[in-house]
């Protein structure tokens, strides 16, 4: 049996159902995360684990442990919340010492754990200095220390990067994936941002109106999803328009699937060619215009009307070179693998060819 | 559904039975008295008598007009200072703004006398300007009633909207001058709506405590009486007290001020504007004239609204021979009050601090009762807590005789009695601030110390309660000036040892002694002082906790 396990989990509000029987199994050192957009169910499902909102029926259990006979105070585990809950009237010292009281450490032990918990998230320095004026990123270290530092049997992030700006949310990950690791501590993560939960987990849970779409590693989530939802959702991703010239494409790379109803490809699977070129043999080639070129830097977006659909093309590395024009002429080279066929309900439809 | 029956189940049946007992029974007691006659008979004669005899409607209209005398004018004070001191640099504002606390904390009808001293009958200005040959009218009657009104009570508007208009996001003005408006266009059709709340709520405080207000029309209205004073008279009368009259302006009395709270209420409901402070507006350096008119504005209505504590502090030191001012200075008035009435200031000090102590204790738990539980009998006890913030004092005297002379609980007479008054009228306060507190600290902060291993009681205990306390403490604290300084209701409710400092004080006036008013008064102004300075010590300077 998993280290934690949710079995069933519902949870019913008064009018409508935040949880429709959801379960996970999250093993020991796991970095889990929960992914999804607001109000499908992933912090109502991280509450139900802190013991914050009961759910209203399933089963929680933590290394053999009922969970939901517990307390959340007796469930030792720890929490970091999305606004920081630093405690403004402590030092930042007693803010981490803060979860050690109640676990009757000897003093001498807590200066030594308080120490090592803030040199490990960079700010011994400020130890003895009031959280309140310091910013969004230090506080969250102090979440972050003050979490870890009682040792949990498990800790629970809810959305910790999300009211930080992005160069800070990138660096702040990085440390704390580093920790997690180093720690080797079983750690369910709630998030709405894929390249997060991409960068950050052992495995992503993509949730979606209060149920589960698809569990498995970054790379099966990105690479591999089962479901239209998760294909949209994680990364982005070019919807073939229904038609002549869809059928025709497919029916040059040979692809075959009865009942699918929405062909997709992600952009950095397309490539663009001068007219006439066609290099690889399992790719078709689709002749269209430029209607739209996005310069990004470290990469480009060139927007193309084909027979098939306006596509977006990604182009790595764009370098210096001068735009292409909207109203050029152009041809999208498309490999049999890149595609993506799901049914009428948004399921995953196996290719052959 | 037997777990529910927990200590906060306790703490809302004890609320409503301090309700019940505080304030139910006594507004029953008038409500009930004022259908009877004095003989005991059921009957609505009161009423009728009340619309058709010509003393009582013109009672009535002359408090409407005080009413909305003092509401105009302290409209027009209020936001002038607002306006002035919020949006042009003016030297010194932050005096401008102790000028205006001053006037607010000033003793109760001090305003009054001291008005009588400069522009009454033997006025000091008065006689100044008669040696020139300039006779003006004494400040008697209406006019003067209207001046103390506009001059008490401004402040309240000033506070509101001053705080209002330093929220008000320049951007939108900014976005107003791009889009054409002029100026004139500009403060009308985007800076007024946004204040327009706070212009209410100000003017409606000032209507209030205009229409609830005893001693300035008592002193200073020669035979124009209002509602308050007249159900003082029918109260107080050596002979041929009406009770069952004096209960009947009582009920209209809360009636017609529970009309405006409403009414308040209505004209606001949907002018909530949550500015944000990125872009703050800047304060305009006025020149020349301009400059100058500007800054007479400020200081002639901040000079003029603290002038009666002043002139009582002037007064307080000045040498007298039994009730004479004689020309010098002394501390006689002073050495009066420690030989021979001690015992009025350890009443006040003694009932206000007991009071505070109740107010602290029962309105802090029930504040968190409001705050954390909310149901459907949370917000009716959120309701039923504006009662006492619109009852007159006077009114809560008449009730409090009305419930307690006879019956199962006799208390006329008691200290408990004006204590209780007290506490009913300040009570909702701190429940307001105490709910409004725990509402702004995020949830999260006692879930975080609960996954650290506390029980929820104690997560309460060591979070949230040290983040409240310093704002409860400065709740107490101002709680405290307005005890000390209430009059009307305990004028009611008074007996020889149970005497306070302003009733002292206005019967000093009465007897004309204006030398130991003086110096009682200046004594009443150090206790609210310092109680203010505390409370602003506590909670930073925060001048809108004072309303």
């Amino acid at each position: 049996m998993a280290y934690l396990t949710v079995s069933d989990g519902v949870k019913q509000f008064s009018s409508f159902r935040a949880l429709n029987g959801v379960s996970i199994a999250v093993e020991r050192g796991e970095f889990f995360t929960l992914l999804g957009p607001s109000g499908c169910g992933k912090t109502t499902l991280l509450r139900a684990i802190a013991g914050f909102n009961d759910l209203t029926s399933g089963t929680i259990t933590l290394d053999g442990q009922d969970l939901r006979a517990m307390p959340p105070h007796k469930r030792d585990i720890g929490m970091v919340f999305q606004d920081y809950a630093v405690f403004p009237h402590l030092s930042v010292f007693d803010n981490v010492a803060f979860g050690l009281k109640p676990r009757k450490v000897p003093a001498p032990e807590v200066k030594t754990r308080v120490a090592e918990a803030l040199a490990a998230v960079h700010l011994q320095a400020l130890a003895e200095r009031l959280p309140a004026a310091m910013s969004g990123g230090q506080q969250q270290r102090i979440g972050l220390a003050r979490a870890m530092v009682i040792n949990p049997r498990l800790l629970l992030m809810d959305e910790p990067l999300s009211n930080l700006d992005a160069k800070l949310r990138i660096e702040l990950r990085e440390e704390i994936r580093d920790i997690q690791k180093r720690v080797d501590i079983a750690t369910i993560y709630v998030t709405h941002d894929q390249e997060e939960a991409l960068a950050i987990s052992d495995r992503i849970c993509v949730m979606s109106a209060g149920h589960i779409e698809q569990i498995g590693t970054p790379q099966e989530i990105y690479g591999n999803p089962q479901t239209l939802f998760v294909a949209n959702f994680v990364g982005t991703l070019n919807t073939l328009r229904a038609g002549e010239g869809r059928d025709r494409l497919l029916a040059g790379l040979r692809l075959v699937a009865p009942n699918a109803a929405h062909w997709t490809v992600r952009p950095e699977r397309l490539r663009l060619a001068a007219q006439g070129d066609t290099t690889a043999p399992a790719a078709a080639v689709l002749p269209g215009r430029i209607s739209k070129y996005t310069y990004l830097g470290r990469e480009a977006h060139v927007q193309v009307e084909t027979d098939a659909g306006t596509l977006v093309v990604q182009i790595a590395n764009p370098g210096t070179r001068t735009a292409s024009q909207p109203g050029d002429a152009v041809a999208v080279v498309m490999e049999a693998g890149a595609l993506m066929a799901f049914d009428a309900d948004g399921k995953r439809l196996p290719l052959e060819g | 559904m037997l777990k529910r029956f927990d200590f906060w189940t306790l703490v809302m049946i004890g609320t409503w039975g301090i309700l019940l007992l505080l304030l139910f029974i006594p507004v029953g007691s008038i409500l009930l008295s004022s259908f009877f006659d004095n003989t005991g008979t059921a009957t609505l004669d009161n009423y009728l008598r009340f619309f058709a005899e010509p003393r009582f409607q013109r009672a009535f209209l002359n408090t409407m007009v005080v009413g909305f005398g003092g509401l105009v004018g302290a409209l027009l004070l209020g936001s002038i200072m607002a306006f002035c001191i919020s949006r042009f640099e003016i030297a010194g504002s932050r005096f401008v703004s102790l000028l205006a606390i001053l006037a607010l904390v000033s003793p109760p009808f001090i305003g009054a006398y001291s008005w009588i001293v400069l522009f009454g009958a033997g006025g000091v200005v008065r006689a100044w300007l008669r040696d020139f040959g300039i006779t003006m009218p004494p400040i008697y009657g209406l006019g003067g009633i209207l001046i103390v009104f506009a001059l008490k009570f401004y402040p309240f508007v000033y506070l509101m909207v001053s705080g209002a208009l330093s929220n008000v996001n320049r951007s939108l003005e900014e976005a107003a001058e791009g889009l054409g408006l002029t100026p004139w266009q500009r403060t009308f059709k985007i800076s007024f709506p946004m204040v327009f709340p706070a212009l209410t709520a100000g003017g409606l405080l000032a209507l209030i405590q205009s229409i609830a207000d005893f001693g300035t029309p008592r002193l200073l209205g020669r035979g124009y009486n209002v509602l308050a004073t007249e159900a003082y008279t029918l109260y107080s009368a050596e002979v041929g007290s009406n009770m069952s009259m004096a209960t009947t302006i009582s009920v209209v009395l809360i009636v017609v001020s529970m009309i405006f709270v409403l009414l308040q209420r209505f004209m606001s409901r949907r002018n909530v504007y949550h500015g944000n402070m990125i872009n703050k507006p800047a304060k305009i350096r006025l020149k020349g004239w301009r400059n100058g008119l500007a800054h007479f504005a400020v200081y002639f209505i901040g000079l003029c609204g603290a002038m009666p504590v002043i002139i009582s502090i002037i007064y307080s030191f000045r040498r007298t021979s039994g009730p004479v001012f004689q020309d010098g200075f002394a501390l006689q008035s002073y050495e009066r009050i420690l030989f021979n009435l001690g015992d009025v200031v350890r009443n006040s000090l003694t009932f206000s601090a007991s009071a505070v102590v109740m107010i602290v204790i029962v309105g802090t738990i029930v504040g968190v009762l409001v705050a954390r539980r909310t149901t459907l009998n949370t917000s009716l006890l959120d309701g039923a807590f504006m009662i006492p913030y619109v009852m007159p004092g006077i009114v809560i005297g008449i009730a409090y005789i009305a419930a307690f002379n006879t019956g199962p609980i006799v208390l006329t007479g008691t200290a408990t009695i004006i204590v209780l008054s007290i506490f009913i009228r300040r009570l909702p306060y701190t429940v307001r601030t105490t709910s409004s507190a725990l509402r702004q600290i995020s949830p999260s902060l006692e879930e975080a110390a609960v996954s650290l291993g506390y029980s929820p009681l104690q997560a309460f205990l060591r979070i949230t309660v040290p983040l409240i306390v310093p704002g409860i403490i400065a709740g107490g604290m101002l709680s405290f000036v307005t005890a000390i300084n209430e009059l009307s209701s305990s004028l009611v409710l008074y007996v020889g040892s149970t005497i306070t400092m302003p009733v002292r004080i206005y019967l000093l006036i009465l007897d004309g002694d204006f030398g130991t008013a003086a110096a009682m008064s200046t004594i009443l102004l150090v206790l609210s002082g310092i109680a203010v300075y505390i409370a602003f010590r506590l909670m930073g300077r925060n001048e809108q906790a004072l309303l």
